[in-house]
Formats: C-alpha cells, sequence, structure tokens
C-alpha cells in the first residue's frame, strides 16, 4: 500500500525528471541542505535563548518573534526540496531505515510544535516575566536540539544504506547510490 | 612522511563503517549551527531578524557559538579528508570548497566582524555585506555537497 503510494509518486513526471536529470538533482539536494546551515541556525538560537545559555540580554520575545518568520519561510524551502528528493526516488526510500527514522522524528517535530506552541512560543512575554526562565520553556528548547539532531544526522545515513546489503555500508559519498543516479555527465 | 601518517589516519578512519558517518554528522550538524549564527547576524544588518538588537549586539551574542561551531567543523572536516586524501585533492569540487571556505573565513573575521561592530556603517553596505556573506557561505556548502557528484 505505502509502496504503491510510493511508486505512484516516483513516476510523476515531475519526479521522474528529477531523477534523471544531470545537475537538477544535486542543486537541490545542495538547496536543501544549504536551508539546513542558514535557517536551521536560527532553531539553535532560539533553542539556547530558550534554555537560558545564550543571548541573555536579549528579551526571550524578541528572538522568538524576530526569528519565527525566517525560520518559517527557511523550513518552507527546506521540506518542498526534501519532498523533491524523497518524491524522486521514493521507491528506493521506501526499505531504508534511516528514512523511517527522520520520519519519526519530523513526526516528533509536529507534536513538539503542537504541545509547546501554545505554552511557550506563542507568549514569550509571559517566559521574559518570569524571574527564571520557566521548565517548560527549557524542556522545550532541548527537546527541539535533540530532535532536529537527530532528524540531520539520519538524513545524512539515509545515504549510507544500500538495499542489496540490507544493511550499511561504508562506502564513501561519491561511490553511495545517491550520487551515481545523478552523476554529472 | 605525510604519505606515511596519512595512510595510517586513513586506515584508522576505515576501520570501521561507522567512523566516516559520526564524522559527518558532527560537520553538518556543527555547520549547520556555526552557519546559522552567521546568518542571524546577516538578518540582522539586512535590517530583520532579532528585534530590539544592534548588529553589533547579535554578533556579539553569537560569535562564542560560530567559534564554537567552527571548532567542530574544523576538525571533523579533515577527519573526512584524510579517510581519502587523494581523491579529494583531485575533486574539482573539494578544491572549490576550500577556496570558497578559506574566502568566507577571512571575510568573516574581517569586514563582516568591522561592519557588524560599526553601528554607524549605513545601509547599503551593511546589506552588501550580509550578501556577500550569505553568498559565500552558500558556495561552501554547495561545494561540498558536489564532492559527491562531481
Amino acid at each position: 500500500m505505502i509502496l504503491e503510494l510510493f511508486q505512484w509518486l516516483q513516476s510523476l513526471s515531475f519526479m521522474t525528471f528529477i531523477r534523471e536529470s544531470g545537475l537538477e538533482y544535486p542543486i537541490v539536494m545542495s538547496t536543501h541542505l544549504t536551508c539546513i546551515a542558514i535557517f536551521g541556525g536560527l532553531i539553535v538560537i532560539t533553542d539556547l535563548r530558550l534554555l537560558g545559555w545564550a543571548f541573555k540580554d536579549k528579551s526571550i520575545a524578541d528572538v522568538v518573534n524576530g526569528l519565527r518568520w525566517w525560520k518559517r519561510v527557511g523550513f518552507i524551502i527546506m521540506f518542498s526540496m526534501g519532498f523533491t528528493l524523497f518524491g524522486s526516488k521514493a521507491a528506493e526510500y521506501y526499505p531504508n531505515p534511516y528514512f523511517w527514522i527522520k520520519m519519526s522524528f519530523l513526526v516528533l517535530v509536529l507534536i513538539h510544535a503542537i504541545i509547546f506552541r501554545p505554552i511557550v512560543y506563542n507568549h514569550p512575554e509571559e517566559l521574559d516575566a518570569s524571574p527564571v526562565i520557566p521548565t517548560r520553556a527549557k524542556v522545550a528548547g532541548a527537546l527541539s536540539l535533540i530532535i532536529w539532531t537527530t532528524v540531520l544526522c539520519n538524513g545524512r545515513l539515509i545515504g549510507y544504506y544500500e538495499p542489496k546489503n540490507r544493511g550499511f555500508s561504508i562506502s564513501k559519498p561519491h561511490e553511495q547510490e545517491s550520487a551515481s543516479v545523478g552523476r554529472l555527465r | 612522511m605525510l604519505l606515511i601518517q596519512t595512510n595510517a589516519i586513513a586506515d584508522a578512519l576505515n576501520s570501521s563503517e561507522w567512523v566516516f558517518p559520526i564524522a559527518e554528522c558532527f560537520h553538518i550538524t556543527a555547520f549547520a549551527w556555526s552557519i546559522g549564527m552567521i546568518a542571524a547576524v546577516d538578518y540582522r544588518l539586512l535590517g530583520f531578524g532579532i528585534q530590539h538588537s544592534k548588529p553589533s549586539e547579535v554578533l556579539r551574542d553569537t560569535a562564542p557559538w560560530t567559534l564554537l561551531g567552527l571548532a567542530v567543523v574544523l576538525l571533523s572536516g579533515p577527519l573526512l579528508f584524510l579517510s581519502d586524501a587523494r581523491m579529494y585533492l583531485h575533486n574539482p569540487s573539494f578544491v572549490f570548497k576550500m577556496y570558497a571556505l578559506a574566502a568566507a573565513i577571512l571575510f568573516n573575521y574581517t569586514i563582516h566582524r568591522k561592519i557588524a561592530q560599526s553601528d554607524a556603517s549605513s545601509q547599503g553596505v551593511r546589506t552588501v555585506v550580509a550578501v556577500v556573506s550569505l553568498l559565500l557561505w552558500v558556495s561552501v556548502v554547495f561545494g561540498g555537497l558536489f564532492i559527491a557528484f562531481a
């Protein structure tokens, strides 16, 4: 059922185009990675502020509100690129355990948002009013750091899985299938 | 001598199948960390980002974390490189990345820092510096990923 859905997704003309393309595939991948760098770091800044480890002379409200839209824009670009990467090779991703770990942690990102948005992120002024940073804000920051780091690492490990061996491969990035499929000609 | 050392390090790195991927995870997490901090300064220079703060304040707050991230990047990166030095040296994307990285670090600790510290600089200058900074770091990331495809 899921596999059939993945196969259908992969067979779409746009996804086929990306898969069989030369430069486009690595450009999409680089853009995905670039978003991690220039927007993912903003998540770190927010988390560090919530934990009280950095930026302590800025109010939590200034940090959370000032970075919120940048993070949203970054997330949308990152998600579109990530979905394109996945969609173009969906059937290959299906047996990949690292892909599923990454997806599970992305679900945790969603749950994190559902839980902490109403009690932390949407009311940063309340956190600033408190003499010490409330525990719920620290928990939100710490969990966010852990969840996103796990997403990041498992995202990279996807490239190491080899379905033939049904396991892990030491093959270097340039030998991995993700590279050979889109290898420049 | 260098070759022997390189081989010894390469052997150690290649002895376990997990060493390279774990080094890569550190590399990626740390570059997200450090470049993100620099980007926060750039967004402030562009006139957005953390509210009620001057670029100099954002720079001061992020600088130690940027340095920490860069330290991990610059420790894990050479490990990845030494695992297969010859391949990397012949890889045009890797060579490009090294030039871009040198330029990005140099720019960050000279012009970028000077302009971010000077709260009197004009918006035009700030915009140019922020855009150059972002472009340099994006080039480093693109160069890094293209190593696998070149």
